[in-house]
């Protein structure tokens, strides 16, 4: 009868629960860590606000079908970056938290904002070379031909990484980037420099799970959630100056946005990003 | 719910006729082989660029939708599991005229709570009781969207659930007088918690969209704070921004 077989497979493995199991996106990642970020989010948007305890060792076992030693691991990553406390007897707590600085984009304020988180960082130039348009980018921005210049470039601040981002600038504007220039500056600006101004930005926002590239550049672990952007850049006549895309840590970097609509109580009424000047 | 994400900046020409498109392979209209009209009618057809047109159709293409055959045509692929698209219900989703009709809700909760502690905190003047809607809301039976709206009380003692049905919160609100003007959102990126995983079918550390929006009435009276957590797979946020309109004058922003 197959039941004993069953029986200490279950044993065996205490920790295959329903809790991390049905892992879709984050294949290979320890389960330690799904819980280690769970509990890191919890703490970073205050839902177990500073000095408040988090649920007991038995109650994470419990709740997300986890064994103790996972449990205990995600626990002992968080002590170690100092961000809980372990009190003998009485239970875990979150630190009083030394609010790391988040840098943001505004993207009502998107051509000022890029060159001012440009100032604010180290830039790493990884790939800066003319190169093959992915398929599927083209397909969607066919303006971008089969070649385009790939620049390649990670962000930081204050040390830390926080943005790895892929630009395909069209051959023909391509060509007159300088690599120094992109040193220090952002690409809107570089561009600016060079003539074609871009006017406008159709910025798209996601979330995806770091392949093994960005984890690596970006100092996160396989599967952390990123914040996943693109910014399609095109000037007048919607001719196509550069396609950025960009993966960003969310404890790092967010993107935010301010909208308006007029105040007649019509529902219809539409929302548009707020003006300048306001 | 999050229309105000991009409702008004509109919808790109190209994911209209994307959109027009998807559906009608998607209900059969065009069936699996039969043959899509030609470029240029699909360019008379709805008063676009080709440019547009090839858009719509290199995307479809992309999502095995359609092939296309050099010198015969593009066709209609063999029914295949069409998996939901990102582009395609944040359209639905962001456009007033669509989300009420084209989307189901389903309510997980609707009562007046504390404020939460983050929401206190930040803004006090949220006063001490709120209520709370936590809904999920859905597109062909697919969930997209886990909506989490904190309602001050004295604005949410006129909604009941039964007013609110499947209306975005601010549509209701709308309705009841309470308009809001402003909103000032924050989008990120988490991974998914046992409870989101759940609601939004995927799997605890999946990662997963999340915006917070904080909706203001033009006397900057606080209308409804709302944390939005999307399946990056089938929601995703489209801003246009055109540099005319950047602010010069850098505004304080606070969520």
């Amino acid at each position: 009868m197959p039941s004993r077989t069953a029986q200490r497979t279950n044993k065996s493995k205490p920790a295959r629960g329903n809790g991390f199991k049905a892992q879709r996106n984050g294949r290979g990642v320890a389960r330690y860590y799904l819980l280690y970020e769970h509990l890191s989010g919890a703490l970073n948007d205050g839902t177990i606000p500073a000095g408040g305890a988090l649920p007991s060792e038995p109650e994470l076992v419990t709740r997300y079908k986890l064994s103790r030693t996972t449990v205990r691991r995600a626990l002992a990553r968080l002590e170690e970056e100092g961000r809980i406390i372990r009190r003998r007897g009485s239970g875990t707590f979150a630190r009083q938290n030394r609010k790391p600085q988040r840098l943001h984009l505004n993207l009502h304020d998107f051509f000022d904002d890029v060159s001012q988180l440009a100032s604010q960082s180290t830039i790493a130039i990884l790939r800066f070379e003319m190169g093959a348009v992915p398929t599927s980018l083209r397909e969607l921005q066919p303006q971008l031909g089969t070649q385009a210049l790939v620049i390649q470039r990670l962000h930081r601040s204050h040390g830390a990484p926080y943005g790895l981002t892929t630009a395909y600038v069209p051959e023909r504007f391509g060509r007159k980037i300088r690599k120094s220039a992109l040193n220090n500056a952002s690409l809107v600006a570089v561009l600016d420099q060079l003539g074609p101004r871009a006017t406008r930005t159709e910025y798209t926002t996601s979330a995806v799970a770091a392949d093994a590239v960005a984890a690596k550049r970006l100092d996160v672990s396989l599967g952390a959630p990123l914040l996943r952007t693109r910014a399609v850049l095109t000037g007048g006549n919607k001719e196509l100056y550069a396609v950025v895309e960009s993966l960003c840590r969310p404890d790092r970097f967010d993107v935010r946005a301010a909208f308006e609509r007029n105040s007649n109580r019509n529902s219809g009424s539409r929302w548009h990003l707020k003006r300048s000047g306001g | 719910m999050t229309r105000a994400t991009n409702a008004g900046i509109g919808v790109t020409r190209y994911l209209q006729v994307y959109t027009v498109l998807s559906q009608a392979l998607a209900e059969g209209d065009i069936a699996a082989g039969e043959a899509l009209p030609s470029e240029p009618s699909l360019v008379r057809q709805y008063g676009v660029s080709r440019t547009t047109v090839r858009r719509a159709l290199a995307r479809l293409a992309e999502e095995r939708c359609i092939v296309r055959r050099r010198g015969s045509g593009t066709f209609a692929r063999d029914k295949i599991a069409r998996t939901a698209n990102a582009r395609q219900n944040a359209a639905i989703i962001d456009d007033p005229r669509t989300v009420a009709t084209n989307t189901t809700v389903r309510l997980l909760e609707f009562k007046r709570t504390p404020a939460p502690d983050f929401l206190h905190r930040e803004w006090p003047e949220i006063g001490a009781n709120v209520l709370t809607i936590r809904r999920v809301r859905s597109i062909e039976r697919e969930p997209v969207a886990l909506v989490t709206s904190y309602i001050p009380e004295e604005i949410g003692q006129q909604l009941t659930a039964r007013r609110l049905g499947s209306d975005t919160v601010l549509a209701a609100l709308d309705k009841l007088g309470f308009h809001a003007t402003t909103t000032e959102q924050e989008s990120s990126a988490c991974a998914a918690d046992p409870l989101t995983a759940r609601h939004l079918d995927v799997g605890v550390g999946s990662p997963i969209l999340n915006l917070k929006c904080l909706a203001r009435d033009a006397q900057g009276r606080i209308v409804r704070y709302s944390n939005h957590l999307y399946r990056p797979d089938r929601y995703e946020i489209h801003t246009v921004v055109e540099r005319e309109r950047s602010l010069r004058a850098r505004q304080a922003m606070r969520l």
